[in-house]
């Protein structure tokens, strides 16, 4: 039952969250990751909050493994000749290259598509940066989510219509970009299959945030008209449907109770002040929609949000709590599903990851593992993938190169 | 790229983005629909606010590159005809709960299919809307401001992080079939897909670490978001070693407009926080900083301010509305859009359609979002050997 990728070999220069994320994907895949990084510049995740035991420190972030499972380190200084030597057989070594540089950069230290597919013309190198590589604004762009989400217009989508724009809470374009990096390699590997030769790709964050909001610039393209914040959630169309207080500080429960049957399960647990007539259908609700929100929160708000999501969901009426990350950490549903993983770590021992994103069922993915230690695999993979010999590396050692 | 992979979406709102993702990089996707029309079709906002099996600008934003056809998946007759189709094809995308067609799969094909919550769990027969799924996933529960609900996307998100998800997990068991000759079910849960969106969240609650809340002092929050002359602007400051030579070209920008005091940027803004910690800069330094720069944003355009920040080297973006984008020179002049025509209306409309760029393949509009069946007798002729005939009976008897 071997992994689908057992054999590939990927070289993740990635920093923060796209180019690791996507570098993931293919590791719990089977592929063999280097995470090649910068002792002197590290990359920030690691100082990145969740830590273990909420305790500060360079390596004592829980999200930064979740992002970097099972890649192993070398930290070099890869602008210095000498590690330009390694970087070059470790490119030769490599199947897929990830790079999330300041765009420009990498070229600028030398190590080019051009470059690069001149060694090795089966290597799929792949950019990721804000906006790209090209148009007037794509060099020279640095961002993070929050700026990539900004551009993609999520940001202007998310606030109340009596406020600014809020946006996502957090780097949006951090999680769906990656899905479209790691489709477009894969999509490069089956053709690499057929045609030998691998191939460059230039991969917007902004760009693929965009596919996640095609219905509003759809319309906004046909009617020439911006989609704009509503701030309540749910569908203006189904009522009711939103998200309504509960019980604690913050808390929430999203209900769907639009449909006919839906509608009397609700109406008859919340009783009396559900009963009038005029809520019974559809325009009814509709046309009566302050109302029924108030109604339903008040009956909500006194109400703890899991006991409430179980006695609707019995009911066969859509619910959920919307969770934090203490409800994320218990849930039955999640914890079905085997989602989280206990890992050991040499500093900050015994914690816990997510796995992969979806399974397989004849080729599984790996089993998850905590991320690299910076460097911890710096003599193995000198010595065994670039050949070096104990000398060699110690020279690196000594002339600064390593670390 | 997948030129020679078939592909069979039954389409459902979750497969739409994995079908469409497929035929961009090239596969041959055909999606099936029930004769009355996928719930895709269903889903809001329709053109011009009239809704209509035509009509709807979610199927036509999630269904380029694809061709459409037909078939009563629960019919005797129709299922004997997707039994000839899937002989053919490579992938089949489907969401659960649909027909049962699982055992029409023969072995060699690769089976993708979504589900809402955890197979067999506890929440396997929960009643799963959008909302419900992406209020499971944890990542709007930090958004917006504590006075007020946490912010929903107004447009269905639990679709999109499936759909894509989908594409990968395809193209996953793709490359098992290439490398390792195995053809296999690649299960995708749309709750734990929309859970990368809580990015560090997922794993914050087992961590030992304080559960972040909205209503945090404790985290040093600096405004990001800042009215300008036609729109909002955003501008990222921040507090983290890494990030802090970005901050202090803003805050350089501001000294030279006199807003901001040039002794307080001579500093060394990798060591930001522990300076404001230890009291060698004022605790009001961030707040005059904020102010420093919304004084500079009031009188400036989106276009102006994102000039600045490029040539200055910090961290902004213009928060972008969708009529900004259409018209944004960066998107256009880099090649991300097609043009088509809205079949049966006559709209010209933008298609934001490459989503990647590479050196030696260039993703194209080859279809636009079909119109209902439009593609059954051509697709029944082509790949099964229909006749005109046979494709009129199955027609007259409901079947298609």
């Amino acid at each position: 039952m071997v992994a689908p990728l057992e054999g590939l070999h990927v070289l993740d220069l990635g920093w923060l969250m796209v180019g690791p994320i996507s570098a993931r994907y293919l590791t719990d895949l089977g592929a063999e990751t280097i995470k090649l990084e910068s002792g002197r510049r590290k990359d920030p995740l690691r100082s990145m909050a969740p830590f273990k035991d909420g305790e500060r420190g360079a390596e004592r972030s829980v999200v930064y493994h979740m992002i970097n499972a099972g890649k192993r380190s070398l930290a070099m200084d890869i602008r210095s000749p000498a590690g330009r030597e390694v970087v070059l057989r470790l490119v030769e070594w490599a199947d897929v290259l990830i790079e999330s540089f300041s765009p420009g950069m990498i070229d600028r230290m030398g190590y080019s598509y051009r470059e690069l597919s001149t060694i090795n013309p089966r290597l799929i190198m792949v950019s990721t940066g804000i906006l790209g590589r090209t148009g007037p604004y794509g060099l020279g762009t640095s961002g993070t989510g929050i700026t990539g989400s900004a551009f993609a217009g999520a940001t202007a989508l998310l606030g109340w219509p009596d406020r600014e724009p809020k946006g996502p809470s957090g780097p949006w374009t951090d999680s769906v970009a990656p899905r479209f990096v790691v489709s477009s390699i894969l999509a490069a590997l089956h053709r690499r299959e057929t045609s030998g030769t691998g191939c460059y790709i230039d991969v917007a964050q902004a760009e693929c945030g965009l596919q996640f909001l095609l219905p509003a610039f759809a319309e906004c393209s046909a009617h020439q008209r911006p989609m704009e914040r509503q701030g309540r959630a749910g569908s203006p169309l189904r009522c009711p449907s939103g998200i309504f207080p509960c019980k604690g500080e913050d808390r929430w429960i999203a209900i769907d109770a639009s449909d006919s049957a839906s509608w009397l399960a609700l109406k008859n647990v919340v009783g009396a002040p559900a009963s009038n007539p005029d809520f019974d259908t559809l325009i009814g609700r509709l046309r009566r929609r302050q109302d029924i929100e108030t109604i339903i929160g008040e009956w909500t708000r006194s109400q703890d949000p899991h006991g409430l999501e179980a006695r609707l969901q019995g009911l066969q009426i859509a619910a959920h709590v919307v969770c934090n990350a203490t409800d994320l950490a218990e849930d039955s549903d999640l914890k079905h599903y085997g989602h989280y993983h206990r890992v050991v770590d040499p500093v900050i021992g015994e914690f816990t990851v997510t796995g992969p994103q979806f399974r397989l069922t004849a080729t599984p993915h790996l089993p998850a593992r905590p991320g690299p230690r910076i460097g911890d695999a710096a003599d193995e993979i000198l010595s065994s993938i670039c050949g070096l010999s104990e000398g060699d590396i110690a020279k690196l050692k000594t002339n600064g190169i390593l670390g | 790229m997948l030129h020679d992979v078939r592909v069979l979406e039954i389409s459902a709102p979750e497969t739409m983005l994995a079908g469409q993702i497929l035929g961009d990089l090239g596969a041959d996707v055909i999606t099936i629909e029930p004769p009355a029309g996928a719930a895709g079709r269903r889903i809001e906002p329709f053109l011009d606010g009239v809704p209509g099996l035509e009509r709807s600008l979610t199927w036509l934003a999630l269904n380029r590159n694809k061709k459409a056809v037909t078939l009563d998946l629960n019919s005797h007759d129709g299922r004997d005809v997707f039994r000839a189709l899937v002989e053919r094809a490579d992938i089949v995308i489907e969401a659960e709960g649909g027909a049962s067609i699982k055992d029409l799969l023969p072995g060699q094909v690769i089976h993708c299919p979504i589900a809402s919550f955890s197979r067999g769990g506890p929440k396997a027969q929960y009643r799963a809307t959008d909302l419900v799924v992406m209020a499971a996933s944890g990542a709007p529960t930090l958004a917006g401001d504590p006075d007020r609900p946490p912010l929903f996307f107004p447009i269905a998100q639990a679709m999109m992080e499936a759909g894509a998800e989908a594409a990968v997990a395809a193209l996953a068991a793709l490359s098992a079939r290439d490398r390792k000759g195995v053809s296999q079910s690649a299960e995708v849960t749309a709750r734990v897909a929309a859970l990368l969106g809580a990015l560090g969240q997922a794993v914050a609650g087992s961590s030992g670490d304080r559960v972040p809340s909205r209503d945090d002092r404790a985290t040093r929050r600096i405004p990001s978001v800042y009215a300008c002359r036609d729109g909002f602007m955003l501008i990222s400051v921040s507090l983290n070693p890494a990030l802090a030579h970005l901050a202090k070209g803003l805050a350089e920008w501001v000294v030279e407009l006199g807003h901001f005091p040039r002794n307080l940027v001579e500093i060394e803004w990798s060591g930001l926080d522990a300076l404001l910690d230890s009291g060698a800069l004022p605790a009001s330094f961030p707040d005059d900083l904020v102010s420093a720069v919304a004084k500079a944003c009031e009188t400036r355009t989106k276009a102006e301010l994102m000039a600045v920040a490029h040539a200055r080297g910090f961290m902004a973006a213009p928060v972008n509305t969708m009529a900004d984008i259409g018209s944004f020179e960066q998107f256009h002049e880099r090649g991300l859009f097609a043009q088509t025509t809205i079949q049966g209306d006559g709209r010209e409309i933008l298609v934001p359609l490459r989503f990647a760029q590479f050196s030696d393949y260039s993703m194209e509009l080859r279809h636009p979002a079909p119109l209902l069946s439009q593609h059954t007798s051509e697709v029944f002729g082509e790949w099964i050997g229909l006749s005109r005939t046979e494709v009129q009976a199955l027609f007259v008897h409901g079947v298609i």
